[in-house]
C-alpha cells in the first residue's frame, strides 16, 4: 500500500508506520497548521484585536458551545445520519430552563429547572431517533422538521420575548459554567475539553464507538453481525441532543437569560465543523478531536472575516475629531451566506480531496512519480432501492370507486374537500365568501408554483430544501433592481428570474457533477440564498415598485385596465377577469404544461425511472444526471417565479418572504402522492397537496366564533409546530400506509389470511 | 460439439484490484445456443469475469472475441450493441414503474412528444407471451410482482434487445422454489429460441437441470470444466472445494 498523505480519521484504518508520520500526516495536524496560519494572518491584518490573548480566549469561548455540540454530532454523522435540530434544541432547552427558573415565571430551583430542560432535550433526541430508525423517516426530513417545530415551540412558549434573571442567577453555582474562572478563561472552554475527552474516548476506544463505525460503514453488515443498529443510531441522536442541551446551559450560564434567537444557525456551523474535521457526510468516518478542531476553525474563520479589516471611524466629540476603532460591520445576511458556502466547501473536501487523494497526487506530480491509486467510485449515496409488496396486484383489476382509491392523489383530494368543509362549518358567514376564496387562491398560488417544481425533484428521489430561500433571493433581487438601481420592471424581473434559475443550477451541479446528496447541496443553498437576499436589501423592507410591475400580483382585470382594454362591467368576460388574478393564471399554465410532461412524456418517465432505481435507469441509457440537473434547475425557476409574484402581490419585499415555505412545499408533494424516497408523484397531486396545506394554514388562523358569541384564534406562534407535525405525519403515512400497506396488512391479519410473501 | 466458432471466447484474462488478483490467466468460451453454468466459491471472481466480458470492468491483459472478432468494450452499452446482455441483480428494474415501461426503459416508443402507451403495452405483451411469462397485466407495477416474475420481466427486457448472449448473475439467489422453477422454464424456452446463456449460481441442481456445461472458478483461476451429461453434482462440488489441489496433483 502506498502511504497516504492524508490519514484516514478512523481507528483501524491503514496508517503510515512511523509514529511521527502518523502525527504529522494526520488530518487534524493539517487543521492545526491551517488555524495557526489563519491566526497569524489575523494578527497581521488587525494586530489590535488578534494581538491580545483575550482574543484567543474569546475565540475559544465562542467555539466551545459549537465544539460541545460537534462532539455529539460526530456520533450522528459517523452513523450516517444528520441532526439539523441541534440549534433549535439549544434554544428550546435554554428557554424551558429559563421559564422554569426565572422568578417572573415559575421560580424553581436551578437543578430542578435543569433536569426539566434535560428531559426536553432528551425527548427531542429520542423522537428524532425513533423517527429515523423504527419509522424510517429520512434523517434530514425528521430533524429539519424538528428544527422548525422547536423554533415554533420557543416562540410559542416565550411569546418571542427575552427572559433575563441576572440577580437570581448570581446566587447559584450552576451559572459559573458560563463565567470566566480565576485563571482568566471561560469555564465553557473547560466544559468543551471535558466533553471532547469523554466523547473522544467513547468513540475511539469503546464498544459503543466501534458499533457506531460499523453502523455507519455498512448498516446491513453490522446488523448481520448482531449489532442493533437502530439502538446505535438512537443513541447517537440522544447524545447529540444531550450535547445541545449542555450548550443551552452554557448559553444560559453566560448570558443569565435567553433570547429566542439563541442557537440560530448552530446546526450549520456544527455540521460544517464536523465535516471540516474529517468526517464523511456518507458515514463511517470521523473523529471527535477533528470535529472539535473543526469547530474552532470555523469560528476562527468567522472572526477573521469580521475583525480582519480594522476600520476607523471619525467621531466628533465636542467639536474635536476623535478617531475610534470600529468593528467592520458585516452586512446582514452575509454570515449565513458565508456559512452556507463553508458547509458546501467542507462537504466537497471529503469526496474530492480525501478520497481522490488530491494532495498525494499533486505531490506525486511534483516529484515526477506515478500518481497514487484512486478508488473514485462510490462517492454518491446510492438511492434507496425499491422494494416489493405483492399486494398492489389487486390495484390493476379494481374497478369503479375502488379503482379511484388506487390513485395516490386520492388522499390529498379528500383532505382538501374535508378541510374546506370544516372551514365552512366553523365560519359559514365568511369562509365561502369571495374575499376569503380570493385570499385562499392567492396563498395557494405561492405554494402551488413551487410544488410543481418540487414534484419533479422529489420524483427523482432528490429534495430541494432551498425553495423558500430562492423565493426570497428572487424577490429581493427584483426589489433591489427596481428600487436601488432604477431598473425597469421587465429588466428587474428577468434578472431576478435568471438569478433564481442560476441558484437552481448550482443545486443541480452540486448534486450531480459534484455528487453531493441533494439535501446537503440545497441546505447550503438555503442559507446562501437567504443570506444574499437579506444582504441585497440590507435587512430592510423595500416597497413602492412601479405599478406596472405589481400587476403580476393583481387581478387580470387590472392589467386590462392598465392597458385600457377593459371589457364593459357586467359582461361575462369582465366577471371572469375580475375573479382570477394574473398569478393564478401563471400557475394554471405552468401546472398544465409541466403536469402533462411529468405524466406522459419521455422526460416524465425518465424522472420516475431515476427516482425508482437510479442505477437501473443509468444502465438503460438514461442520463440520470441530466434529468436531476434539469429538475433541480426547474425547481429553482418555479421558486423564483413565486418570488416575483410574492413581491408584486404584497407590493413590497420583506426579508421574511418565503420563510418556512420549504416545509409547506415538501409536505404538499408528499401529501399529494409523492414519496420521499423518489419514484412517485404528480403535478395534480402536488397541487391538491398545496391546497391542503393552504387550507390548514387558513384554518389555523381562522377566527372561530363559539356559540356563546365569543371569538377565538389560535396563537400564531404555534403555527410552525402544527405545520411541522403535518409534514412528519405525511411522510409517515406515505411510508407506512402507502408503501408498507399497513392497513391492508392489518385487515388481512384480522381476517386470518396469510399475506403473500414479498420475495 | 461440432467445431463451430464460439460466440464468446476469452483468452488469458488477467484482472487485479490493487493487490487482489481477481482473475488470473482465465480462458473461457461459450458456444452459440449453449447454457453454461459458472460456479465457484464466494469471491472466486465469477462476477468480475462477467463484468470484464460486458465491459463494466476493463481487463488488464487478455483477448476477448465475440463470434471470432476481437472486441474492446468500454462500457456495458457497447457489449449490448454486440448482442450481449447482462442482467444485474440489483439494477435491472424500477419497482415503481409498470411492467411495460420497464421493458422499454429509456427507449419508450413515442407518438409526437408523448409516450405511445398502446404500442408499448402491445409490444411488451408480445415479448412476455413469447417467453411464456404470465404477468396479470403489463400495467402492473413491477414491485407488485413476486421475485420470480420480476426476474422474468428482467429477462424479457433483455430479450427485447434481441441478444445472442444473456448473462444471469445469481438470478435465483432470493427466489422461492416455485419462482426458481419458473425462471428455469424461461431459460429453457430461450435456449429453444437459440439464445446462449451464462448462469452464475450457487445452486448446482439448477445448473444441472438446464445447463449443458459447467465451468469452475477458484481464486481467480479456472480449475475445471465438465459437460453436464458426463458429470455429477458431487464431482463439480469437489472441484469447487478442492479445485486447486486436484489441479496441482494433475500437473505433478
Ligand atoms: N470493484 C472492485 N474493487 C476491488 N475489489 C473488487 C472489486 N470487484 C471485485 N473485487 C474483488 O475481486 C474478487 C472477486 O470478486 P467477485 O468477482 O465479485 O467474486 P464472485 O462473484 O465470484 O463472488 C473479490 O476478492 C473481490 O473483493
Ligand atoms: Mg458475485
Amino acid at each position: 500500500m502506498a502511504t497516504t498523505t492524508l490519514d484516514d480519521p478512523r481507528p483501524g484504518a491503514v496508517r503510515s508506520h512511523s509514529p511521527l508520520r502518523a502525527i504529522f500526516g494526520s488530518w487534524e495536524f493539517g487543521l492545526i497548521v491551517f488555524m495557526v496560519a489563519l491566526y497569524l494572518i489575523g494578527v497581521w491584518a488587525n494586530p489590535r484585536f488578534f494581538g491580545s490573548a483575550d482574543a484567543l480566549l474569546s475565540i475559544l469561548r465562542d467555539a466551545s458551545r459549537f465544539g460541545v455540540i460537534a462532539v455529539g454530532m460526530t456520533f450522528v454523522i459517523v452513523n450516517k445520519d444528520l441532526d439539523l435540530s441541534v440549534g433549535s434544541t439549544v434554544a428550546l432547552t435554554s428557554s424551558v430552563f429559563s421559564l422554569m427558573f426565572a422568578p417572573q415565571f415559575n421560580d424553581m430551583g436551578p437543578w430542578v429547572s435543569m433536569l426539566i430542560a434535560l428531559g426536553v432535550g432528551l425527548g427531542i433526541g429520542l423522537t428524532n431517533g425513533i423517527l429515523v430508525t423504527y419509522l424510517r423517516v429520512p434523517a434530514f426530513i425528521a430533524t429539519l422538521t424538528m428544527l422548525f417545530m422547536g423554533r415554533g415551540l420557543v416562540l410559542g412558549l416565550t411569546k418571542g420575548r427575552n427572559i433575563a434573571y441576572t440577580e437570581k442567577a448570581e446566587q447559584h453555582l450552576l451559572f459559573t459554567i458560563g463565567d470566566t474562572n480565576a485563571l482568566g478563561f471561560s469555564n465553557q472552554i473547560l466544559v468543551m475539553v471535558v466533553i471532547a475527552l469523554i466523547g473522544g474516548v467513547i468513540l475511539a476506544k469503546t464498544r459503543w464507538g466501534y458499533e457506531t463505525y460499523a453502523t455507519g460503514g455498512n448498516a446491513t453488515a453490522a446488523n448481520y453481525a448482531g449489532i442493533n443498529t437502530h439502538f446505535v443510531r438512537i443513541r447517537g441522536f440522544l447524545f447529540s441532543s444531550f450535547c445541545a442541551f449542555l450548550a443551552g446551559m452554557m448559553v444560559v450560564g453566560q448570558s443569565k437569560g435567553v433570547t429566542s434567537q439563541d442557537g440560530f444557525g448552530a446546526e450549520l456551523i456544527v455540521i460544517a465543523s464536523v465535516i471540516v474535521g474529517g468526517a464523511s457526510i456518507l458515514g463511517g468516518r470521523g473523529r471527535v478531536i477533528g470535529s472539535v478542531l473543526g469547530a474552532i476553525l470555523v469560528v476562527l474563520i468567522d472572526k477573521v472575516l469580521r475583525e480582519g479589516i480594522p476600520t476607523t471611524r471619525i467621531v466628533k466629540i465636542g467639536g474635536e475629531d476623535i478617531v475610534v476603532q470600529a468593528m467592520a460591520q458585516m452586512p446582514p445576511g452575509a454570515v449565513p451566506a458565508f456559512l452556507g458556502m463553508i458547509l458546501i466547501a467542507a462537504v466537497l473536501i471529503e469526496p474530492w480531496v480525501v478520497r481522490r487523494r488530491l494532495i498525494a497526487r499533486i505531490v506525486a506530480r511534483l516529484r515526477g512519480l506515478p500518481p497514487p491509486l484512486v478508488n473514485a467510485d462510490g462517492v454518491a449515496i446510492a438511492t434507496t432501492g425499491t422494494h416489493g409488496s405483492s399486494l398492489a396486484a389487486s390495484e390493476v383489476h379494481a374497478t369503479g370507486l375502488r379503482k379511484l382509491l388506487t390513485y395516490r392523489e386520492v388522499a390529498a383530494v379528500s383532505f382538501m374537500i374535508l378541510l374546506w368543509l370544516a372551514g365552512f362549518i366553523l365560519r359559514p358567514d365568511f369562509w365561502a365568501g369571495l374575499d376569503n376564496t380570493f385570499n385562499l387562491l392567492l396563498a395557494f398560488t405561492e405554494i402551488g408554483l413551487m410544488a410543481v417544481g418540487m414534484a419533479y425533484v422529489i420524483g427523482n428521489g432528490d429534495i430541494d430544501l432551498s425553495v423558500g430561500a430562492i423565493l426570497a433571493l428572487s424577490g429581493a433581487t427584483a426589489a433591489f433592481m427596481m428600487k436601488k438601481m432604477g431598473a425597469d420592471p421587465a429588466t428587474a424581473a428577468v434578472t431576478a428570474f435568471a438569478l433564481g434559475t442560476f441558484a437552481g443550477m448550482i443545486n443541480g451541479f452540486l448534486a450531480t457533477k459534484a455528487r453531493l446528496p441533494a439535501f446537503v447541496a440545497t441546505l447550503g443553498m438555503f442559507y446562501m440564498a437567504r443570506g444574499f437576499a437579506a444582504w441585497f436589501v440590507a435587512g430592510r423592507q423595500l416597497s413602492q415598485f412601479p405599478e406596472s410591475y405589481n400587476l403580476i400580483g393583481r387581478k387580470v382585470i387590472e392589467t386590462l385596465r392598465f392597458y385600457g382594454i377593459e371589457p364593459t362591467p357586467g359582461t361575462f368576460w369582465f366577471n371572469l377577469f375580475n375573479a382570477i388574478s394574473a398569478q393564478t393564471l401563471v400557475l394554471f399554465v405552468l401546472a398544465i404544461v409541466f403536469g402533462v410532461i411529468l405524466w406522459r412524456t419521455p422526460f416524465g418517465y425518465m424522472v420516475k425511472a431515476t427516482g425508482g432505481n437510479r442505477r437501473a435507469a443509468d444502465y438503460a441509457g438514461i442520463n440520470t444526471d441530466r434529468v436531476r440537473f434539469l429538475s433541480l434547475t426547474f425547481s429553482g425557476m418555479c421558486a423564483s417565479l413565486a418570488g416575483l409574484v410574492n413581491i408584486a402581490f404584497f407590493r413590497s419585499f420583506t426579508p421574511q418572504a418565503g420563510v418556512l415555505r420549504e416545509l409547506d412545499v415538501i409536505a404538499s408533494v408528499i401529501i399529494g402522492g409523492g414519496s420521499i424516497f423518489g419514484g412517485y408523484g404528480s403535478v395534480v397531486g402536488a397541487l391538491a397537496g398545496a391546497a391542503v396545506i393552504t387550507l390548514v394554514r387558513a384554518l389555523l388562523s381562522l377566527q372561530v366564533i363559539t356559540s356563546d358569541g365569543r371569538s377565538f384564534v389560535m396563537p400564531q406562534n404555534w403555527v410552525n409546530v402544527w405545520i411541522g407535525s403535518i409534514l412528519i405525519l405525511a411522510v409517515l403515512s406515505d411510508i407506512w400506509l402507502r408503501q408498507e400497506k399497513l392497513l391492508l396488512r392489518l385487515r388481512m391479519r384480522l381476517r386470518g389470511k396469510q399475506t403473500e410473501s414479498a420475495s | 460439439m461440432t467445431n463451430q466458432t464460439p460466440i464468446i471466447e476469452m483468452r488469458g484474462i488477467n484482472k487485479s484490484f490493487g493487490a487482489i488478483r481477481a482473475l488470473q490467466a482465465v480462458d473461457f468460451h461459450l458456444m452459440p445456443g449453449e447454457i453454461l453454468g459458472l460456479v465457484g466459491d464466494n469471491s472466486a471472481g465469477k462476477s468480475t469475469l462477467m463484468k470484464v466480458l460486458s465491459g463494466a470492468y476493463q481487463r488488464d491483459t487478455g483477448d476477448i472475441r465475440v463470434a471470432g472478432e476481437d472486441v474492446h468494450f468500454k462500457s456495458p452499452h457497447e457489449s449490448r450493441d454486440r448482442g450481449i446482455e447482462m442482467i444485474y441483480q440489483d439494477f435491472a428494474l424500477c419497482g415503481n414503474i409498470d411492467v411495460a415501461s420497464n421493458m422499454f426503459l429509456g427507449r419508450w416508443p413515442r407518438k409526437g412528444i408523448f409516450i405511445d402507451r398502446k404500442k408499448m403495452e402491445d409490444d411488451a405483451d408480445r415479448v412476455l407471451k413469447r417467453l411464456k411469462v404470465d404477468v396479470n397485466s403489463v400495467r402492473q407495477r413491477v414491485e407488485s410482482l413476486s421475485g420470480g416474475r420480476q426476474q422474468s420481466v428482467a429477462i424479457a427486457r433483455a430479450i427485447s434487445f434481441d441478444p445472442k448472449v444473456i448473462i444471469l448473475d445469481e438470478p435465483t439467489a432470493n427466489l422461492s422454489v416455485m419462482a426458481t422453477n419458473r425462471l428455469l422454464e424461461t431459460m429453457a424456452e430461450l435456449k429453444a429460441q437459440g439464445v446462449a446463456q451464462i448462469i452464475i449460481s450457487h445452486r448446482l441442481q439448477d445448473i444441472f437441470e438446464v445447463g449443458d456445461r459447467v465451468t469452475v472458478l477458484k481464486r481467480g483461476r479456472i480449475v475445471g470444466e465438465r459437460y453436464i451429461k458426463d458429470t455429477t453434482e458431487d464431482e463439480v462440488l469437489g472441484l469447487i472445494v478442492q479445485g486447486d489441489r486436484l489441479e496441482a496433483t494433475a500437473e505433478a
